[in-house]
């Protein structure tokens, strides 16, 4: 049973537990709430909260999610108050003594966010902006000031804008959390980068995954639990396809909620997984869902719920709940919704689903053929202004103008208009890049264009300040240099690895040697990777292509003027 | 002085040896579902393919097609038929025009349709043979290929129509190799019970791949004693069958003997044939029925000759 409570003035959902005593102190901010200028702010936040706690020998942590900040903590009542009362005294005066190191930890910090193989996804499906941002690294860090980080706290970190979930016998003596008044934040409301639905774009090798929105409610759950067992029927069990074969329901704040399925793919069984995997959609997209199936997985579910309960694991997704304005939902309620789903009622999600479904298919393989649109990956119109030619291959142009800039070759173009702009990362050496809300980017390096820096300031001006972010210094050998047509070698010889502390973006690295060897192939292979830590190694291989073959002899000082829709 | 001999005129519509196919047909033009359902719903599934393969060359069936699927979205036949329909259509596209006929969005317009009869009806042979078809011409990957045909073996594994497809798969055009396709064929051969018209399977690789090395490929002992010991296995098996199908059997061991130049032995078969032929394989060598009325004639004259 949960209680309602209040602390300091801060809603408290309580309920016994088996175990010691778990509280979390849960703030209704995320990624999702930040620009891509200031990318990372809210999880550095989360560090200098934390780093007064150092190494002690309790189990705290602190998690920053795309909706969702929290801290939480397993242990005495003593030590959980002290922890809370410590966050919340730490968010009031950040230790900004701390900043320049934590920001090298977050640098350095792998896999924090909880990264998957359909990560992407939520590029593709939203862009740049709001549920697209926690694809992107966190490109704000080197900027962000400490009064960024005193506006934000002030912004968010309030008591309005806070839960606190307890699962214990009671609030525990001594508990203060003394926060600063604010406003309960809402949740932006999602882009979207997909004009047409349902749409696909090839993402890993590895991997074949799909998601969609839909309404937050049981049905959709169970349609979850439903779609991942024919999945794995089909794909593992009767063909042997796939090991992994998972989905996912994940709800959102607006009252909506994201399912994802993945299934692992073999090289060699790139199209069979593809194939199988679409033809499972479209059973479900015609209404052919599995009784048997549905009753077992409301079984499942209402055991997990039950035992969530008892735990008091159910307690964060009440408190999350209270921060969307939603009303805690007893166990009972929420068994309830979960019994009376049907067959019909599943069959109406699984339309819905595919009509909004996002395909990403295994490397070079595509799901046209299958009634999915390709999504866009290219821009439609280029700006207007001032064509600046390569100095290596001149068939590829920058096009710089008032209003947008546009990197066009071989029949294709990427372009950023300055008003639709997400971010211009601005590193020290002259390197700009410009990230487009459809997530589509223009790279321009000065050094491959005559009187490339001359261009800057005017280019700068052109996009609001607040979406500058400042990048830290390249290693020299990492700014590119014109070379006379014929002497250009493929890629850079720098490996991707010596990112380093060095900072985020240190240099995109194109590694194109099957283009170069064998200029005619009719496909360009782009595999660009974005270096540094905070990339985490991350492989952009959502390369446009027009700069493939137009160079013959490949495109050494290109390498870094292209746009991509990546991260 | 010999009486001149009556020229023969190949007879190469189906629906000659099978007389279904030309009710199936009629019901079609007719526009009487209830009908071709009445034909097709109880034919054996080979049959059933081919008259599936043979009634989708009827022109302009689309729309009465689509208006059965909004009345009964789950009527496999009538999504099996459209899905085949849609992929003549799309090999008549252009069809002059291009090395490798077709067009990829009729292609993918017919997938479409069989992805969700497919989802309706797994177990109807005619979708996943006609599902090979689709992804060879949208070329969807050799895997994807093998899945197919593995749906199709679970229902059937000596399905002949489907196996026909799957070997082009295999071939070396697709990314497989002539040892493979070889294989695949030995072992269907190898797997269907005594009689059977899956030997044919061992001249299509054999006739395939001489088409694209050259004569030579015939003349080794070895192809020889095969494609010989392969019509033993079928055309030349006591218990070899007329069933559907069997006159496109006949004629391809037909033109493999009239290659290898055994006279007598093609004489025999197109004896057998009467006066049915069949297109293919005979297309590979030219029009088929200029070409067959020459072999015919050919092997008649050597085989008279002979005696």
């Amino acid at each position: 049973m949960i209680t309602e409570l209040e602390v300091g003035g801060i809603p408290v959902v309580l309920a016994p537990t088996t175990g010691p005593m778990h509280a979390g102190l849960v703030f209704r901010v995320g990624f999702a709430d930040e620009t891509l200028a200031r990318r990372g702010i809210t999880h550095l936040v989360e560090h200098l909260a934390l780093h007064s706690f150092g190494v002690a020998d309790y189990h705290y942590n602190g998690a920053t999610g795309v909706e969702f900040t929290f801290f939480h903590m397993q242990g005495a009542e003593a030590d959980i108050v002290a922890f809370l009362n410590g966050v919340c005294a730490a968010l009031s005066d950040l230790p900004m003594q701390r900043l320049v190191t934590e920001k090298e930890i977050l640098r350095t910090e792998e896999n924090g966010r909880g990264e998957g193989p359909t990560e992407a996804m939520a590029l593709w499906r939203h862009g740049a902006r709001d549920y697209g941002l926690a694809t992107y690294p966190e490109w704000g860090l080197t900027g962000i000031t400490p009064d960024d980080l005193r506006a934000w706290v002030a912004q968010y970190f309030t008591k309005e804008n806070a839960v606190l979930w307890i699962a214990g016998p009671g609030v525990p003596e001594g508990l203060e959390l003394n926060l600063p008044s604010g406003r309960r934040q809402p949740v932006p409301a999602p882009s979207s980068a997909l004009p047409v639905r349902p749409a696909h774009f090839s993402g890993p090798s590895n991997v074949v995954g799909w998601d969609t929105v839909v309404r937050r409610e049981a049905r959709s759950a169970v349609f979850s639990g439903v779609l991942e067992r024919a999945l794995f029927r089909s794909l593992r069990q009767e063909s042997g396809l796939s090991y992994t074969v998972q989905t996912n329901y994940e709800p959102r704040a607006d009252g909506s909620a994201v399912v994802t399925a993945v299934a692992d793919v073999l090289p060699e069984k790139q199209s069979a997984v593809l194939g199988g995997f679409v033809d499972v959609l479209a059973g479900f997209r015609l209404g052919l869902i599995d009784e048997a199936d549905v009753k077992t997985v409301i079984t499942q579910r209402a055991e997990e719920a039950t035992r969530a309960e008892e735990s008091g694991a159910r307690l964060p997704g009440q408190a999350f709940n209270l921060l969307s304005g939603r009303p805690v939902q007893t166990l009972e309620d929420s068994l309830a919704e979960l019994r009376a789903v049907t067959v019909a009622d599943v069959a109406a999600v699984a339309v819905t689903a595919h009509a909004d479904g996002l395909l990403m298919t295994p490397g070079r393989t595509r799901a046209d053929w299958a009634g999915y649109a390709e999504a866009p990956r290219e821009s439609e119109s280029v700006a207007q202004g001032t064509a600046y030619p390569s100095l290596e291959d001149p068939s590829v142009v920058v096009v710089a103008g008032e209003r947008g800039i546009s990197l066009v070759g071989d029949g294709s173009a990427a372009t950023v208009h300055f008003d639709e702009c997400s971010v211009l990362l601005i590193w020290p050496d002259g390197a700009r890049r410009f990230v487009g809300h459809d997530g589509i980017q223009v790279h321009f390096e000065p050094t491959l264009f005559t009187n490339g820096h001359a261009l800057l300031p005017a280019l700068d001006s052109r996009v609001r300040p607040e979406l500058h972010a400042a990048m830290p210094a390249r290693d020299p050998s990492r700014i590119p240099a014109p070379q006379p047509p014929g002497q250009r070698g493929y890629g850079h010889p720098q490996a991707p690895s010596q990112g380093g502390k060095a900072g985020p973006i240190v240099g995109l690295v194109f590694a194109v040697p099957g283009l170069l060897l064998f200029g005619g192939l009719g496909l360009l292979m782009l595999l660009a990777s974005t270096l540094d830590d905070v990339d985490r190694g991350f492989e952009v291989v959502l390369g446009l292509i027009f700069l493939a073959f137009a160079a013959g002899a490949g495109y050494g000082v290109f390498k870094a003027v292209r746009s991509l829709r990546g991260r | 002085m010999l009486p001149a001999m009556p020229p023969h005129h190949p007879v190469l519509d189906p629906a000659v040896a099978y007389p279904k196919i030309a009710g199936l047909r009629t019901a079609l033009d007719d526009g009487d579902w209830p009908a071709c359902r009445g034909l097709l719903d109880p034919a054996e599934p080979a049959e059933r393919t081919a008259l599936i393969q043979a009634g989708a060359d009827e022109p302009g069936l689309e729309d009465f097609l689509r208006g059965v699927l909004r009345a009964d979205p789950a009527d496999g036949a009538a999504g099996a038929l459209l899905g085949r329909h849609l992929i003549n259509v799309g090999w008549e596209v252009h069809a002059e025009e291009r090395a490798e006929p077709g067009c990829p969005e009729c292609f993918r317009k017919a997938e479409r349709v069989l992805i969700s009869a497919a989802a309706h009806s797994p177990g109807d042979h005619a979708v996943w043979v006609s599902r090979l078809i689709t992804a060879r011409r949208l070329e969807l990957g050799r895997s994807e290929a093998r899945r197919r045909y593995d749906r199709l073996a679970e229902l059937d594994p000596h399905h002949l129509p489907g196996q026909v497809e799957f070997l082009h798969h295999l071939t070396p055009r697709r990314g497989g190799s002539w040892e493979r396709a070889h294989r695949f064929a030995v072992e269907a051969a190898e797997d269907a019970p005594p009689g059977a018209h899956q030997p044919v399977l061992i001249a299509e690789v054999h006739l395939g791949r001489w088409r694209e090395t050259g004569r030579g490929h015939l003349a080794g002992e070895t192809v020889r004693a095969e494609l010989y010991d392969a019509a033993h296995h079928a055309v030349w098996h006591p218990d070899f069958r007329r069933t559907h199908g069997w006159v496109e059997v006949v004629s391809t061991f037909a033109m493999v003997f009239a290659l290898l130049d055994d006279q007598q032995a093609a004489a025999s078969l197109f004896a057998e044939l009467g006066e049915l032929d069949s297109a293919h394989p005979w297309n590979l060598l030219g029009d088929p029925a200029t070409v067959i009325t020459k072999y015919r004639r050919n092997a008649e004259r050597a085989a008279g000759g002979d005696r």
